[in-house]
């Protein structure tokens, strides 16, 4: 197995002169020099980048007359190679042959589907490079462009695993030659979370807030490809957070922006929002299945393919309404016309402001704000308050969630983080109860639905079961709230709190 | 990880054949695979082109002094590496005496890298030894090449017995023909009258063919060097047979 590649460049990245290289590794190295073949590769990774977050590199490559899938790490420390056929991208990892590569790729990237990042002829060669007895010791591909605006040459050492110091050799050989290591490149992520390097507290609020909301309209940009194309779940999930987060900006930024974001953007994206929410909460329900497959006790998970079936056909009609919508004249200048907004208000001048305030001021302002509003509100939820109360109450701590992520780059880091770790563990508590209470009703309406259509008894039965499962939850659920709300609203978090909201 | 032993208490069954041509075939899937020579007599890490030897021998292995994953080595295909034999390891009796779980230790030895391997090969030696005690507790499926004839036959069954008298976790033991001739008549009336009752018997049956004699000259399994050859399609076979679902 391969345990460690190393590549190299000439110095101006040109292509290499093979005899050189088969001289110089001759040397010590009896040299077997394979035919050059062309290489269809296609680097693979999430949208997000999730493989290269995580240190893997994973290419299709397509050789006459077959195709494999090549699974190696950023740092060259393996590489698994594995037959395949006809496989399409974009695609989820469900599509990868049983095996070591689909082990390795499918808990990184989840519900994301691989998509193709990059896709170059490449010509290749490979030189084995064997000891007295015959054995290959080391190998050394050559990996040339096979078009002008690909990628430059590059030359790869691969070491063989129990044969390290073989290879050590090739690389000594082959930086005689004037060639140099290739670093591996930083890669951007996209990413829907806002951007947190520190900002001075004295620039004037606007200034953040446009640069926030413009982040927000590049993700949702960046999203809308893939959402139209249904590529994987992930691309409406992501651009309805900066959505939302964009409508928060916006309410949290009143004091500072002018009053046309009140009048006439924030009903804009509330209404853009408000469009994407039946196909996202299908598309939770159909992703959902498979774990709620699991609570049945006396119904079978075969009773809930008809409930599979409803919610495919559901969503496809949510789908459809979504799409037409997002390809529609209206929505295309909505983002066009926003753009030029955010543009007109970096550029109109500073006396513009509704209030002259500062990031820093703006922030502990909102910050301040939005947690007195969750401690309000938390502390009047009694044992019979309505689930209606609570679900405010988790909106509430999501404005001071958003409040903490807008303004992250005037806050101070530490006591920041320290408030997000506090507020998660009251969000999850208030987000499971609250998707608890709504996936009951639309189960509840789901089955009425599916009854009209002719259902067999064996779906309702086991949907009721899954009701009865969901109860049960939001029941933990809200036994859990008080112990979450206290430790969220404990002195020592609300001190926390106030030197972010600017007391001291 | 899925562990196979090719074992027989008979030698020149086709036991190295069988263990370097599955183990290629396993590779060439693209599953993550090793195969472990424990015969001194280092057939296969010859047919892979390594040299036999280990650093500290058996004992060291053993003893746990050096890590198994020190001697580790790669053979020219992608994704198939090779434990190579050592003269040593015909003392590895001996050597297992003296440690503690002595029938346990190669089946230890082998977790260690069961998150680098899909698919561990032992080709063992012909015995019954404490080896062949350890390699049915390290192993889930043993592979065992018959030659039709009847003393074979005999054979299997006093290793069937071996593996039912043997205390804990017993592989699954899956015996084939090897070496067979259909133009001799005992070859083909013990392939037909063989009792598939009891015993898993491989419905793949491998001839005696001159190609799988040149792996030895080739230094490489029939299917890297004969790919469309009748050996390498019926190696082929038996690992449908046989390999991980």
């Amino acid at each position: 197995m391969i345990s460690a590649t190393r590549a190299l460049q000439r110095a101006d990245g040109g292509e290499f002169d093979l005899t050189a290289i088969v001289g110089a590794l001759s040397a010590r190295f009896a040299v077997v020099t394979g035919s050059m073949q062309l290489v269809r590769r296609k680097r693979l990774d999430t949208f997000d980048r999730r493989l290269h977050a995580a240190g893997f590199t994973l290419e299709h490559q397509i050789v006459e007359p077959g195709e494999r899938l090549v699974l190696g790490r950023l740092d060259g420390s393996s590489t698994v190679a594995v037959p395949v056929k006809g496989l399409r991208w974009p695609a989820t990892a469900d599509v990868l042959p049983l095996g070591p590569v689909r082990e390795a790729i499918a808990p990184v990237t989840g519900v994301r589907a691989l998509m193709v990042a990059l896709d170059e002829q490449r010509r290749m060669r490979r030189l084995e490079l064997c000891n007295e007895d015959g054995k290959t010791v080391a190998r050394v591909e050559l990996d040339e462009p096979a078009s002008p605006a690909a990628e430059p040459a590059q030359l790869m050492v691969r070491r063989l695993r129990g044969y390290d110091e073989q290879a050590r050799r090739a690389d000594r050989l082959l930086l005689g030659l004037g060639l140099r290591a290739v670093e591996n490149g930083a890669d951007r992520r996209p990413s829907s979370a806002p951007k947190t390097s520190s900002v001075d507290r004295a620039v004037p609020a606007r200034v953040l807030l446009t640069t926030a909301l413009s982040d927000f309209l590049v993700t949702m940009r960046e999203n809308l490809p893939g959402l139209l194309d249904d590529v994987d779940t992930e691309f409406l999930h992501d651009f309805r957070v900066a959505v939302r987060r964009t409508r928060t900006t916006l309410k949290l930024g009143r004091p500072a922006l002018p009053e046309v974001m009140r009048s006439r953007w924030e009903p804009a994206f509330k209404r853009l929002g408000d469009l994407t929410t039946p196909l996202r909460d299908l598309d939770v329900y159909e992703l959902d299945l498979p774990t709620m497959a699991t609570w049945l006790v006396t119904a079978d998970p075969a009773d809930l393919e008809p409930l599979a079936t409803h919610l495919r056909s559901r969503r496809t009609a949510a789908r459809h309404a979504l799409v037409r919508f997002l390809r529609s004249a209206r929505f295309r200048r909505l983002v066009t016309e926003w753009d030029l907004e955010l543009a007109g208000l970096v550029d109109s001048p500073e006396g513009a402001d509704r209030e002259r305030l500062s990031a820093g001021q703006l922030a502990d302002r909102s910050v301040s704000r939005a947690y007195r509003r969750v401690a309000r509100g938390g502390f009047v939820i009694r044992a019979d308050s309505p689930a209606q109360d609570l679900h405010e109450l988790r909106k509430r701590c999501k404005e001071l969630r958003y409040a903490l992520e807008v303004f992250a780059p005037v806050l101070a880091k530490g006591p920041r983080g320290r408030a997000v770790a506090d507020l998660k563990d009251l969000q999850d508590v208030l987000g499971r109860f609250q998707d608890c209470e709504v996936q009951r009703r639309a189960m509840r309406g789901f089955a009425e639905e599916m009854m009209t259509e002719g259902t067999k008894a064996g779906a309702v039965l086991a949907m009721g079961e899954l009701i009865g499962h969901l109860d049960a939850e939001q029941d933990h659920a809200r036994r859990q709230f008080d112990s979450a709300f206290a430790r969220f609203a404990r002195p020592s978090s609300l001190r926390l709190m106030h030197r972010l909201g600017g007391r001291r | 990880m899925k562990v196979f032993a090719t074992y027989n208490i008979k030698g020149g069954v086709g036991k190295t054949s069988t263990a370097v041509n599955l183990a290629y075939l396993a590779a060439r899937e693209g599953r993550r695979t090793l195969l472990w020579d424990l015969d001194p007599q280092a057939a296969a890490t010859y047919l892979f082109r390594v040299r036999p030897r280990v650093r500290g021998g058996g004992h060291a292995l053993v003893t746990r002094r050096r890590p198994i994953e020190a001697a580790l080595k790669a053979t020219d295909f992608e994704n198939l590496d090779l434990l190579p034999a050592d003269f040593s390891y015909r003392n590895m009796d001996l050597e297992l005496d003296d440690t503690k779980k002595r029938t346990r230790r190669l089946g230890q030895l082998l977790d260690g890298v069961a998150d680098d391997y899909d698919v561990v090969f032992l080709d063992c030696p012909p015995s019954i030894s404490l080896v062949s005690e350890n390699v049915l507790h390290a192993s889930d499926t043993l592979l065992v090449p018959l030659i039709p004839a009847t003393l074979s036959l005999r054979t299997l069954d006093q290793l069937v017995r071996f593996v039912a008298d043997s205390k804990g976790s017993r592989p699954e033991v899956v015996a084939f023909f090897s070496m067979a001739d259909r133009r001799k008549r005992l070859h083909r009336d013990v392939i037909d009258a063989i009792s598939r009752d009891g015993t898993r018997v491989a419905d793949t049956v491998i001839p005696a063919l001159s190609i799988i004699e040149q792996m030895v000259e080739r230094r490489a399994p029939v299917p890297a060097f004969a790919p469309t050859s009748r050996a390498a399609q019926c190696y082929e076979q038996l690992w449908a047979e046989v390999r991980p679902r």
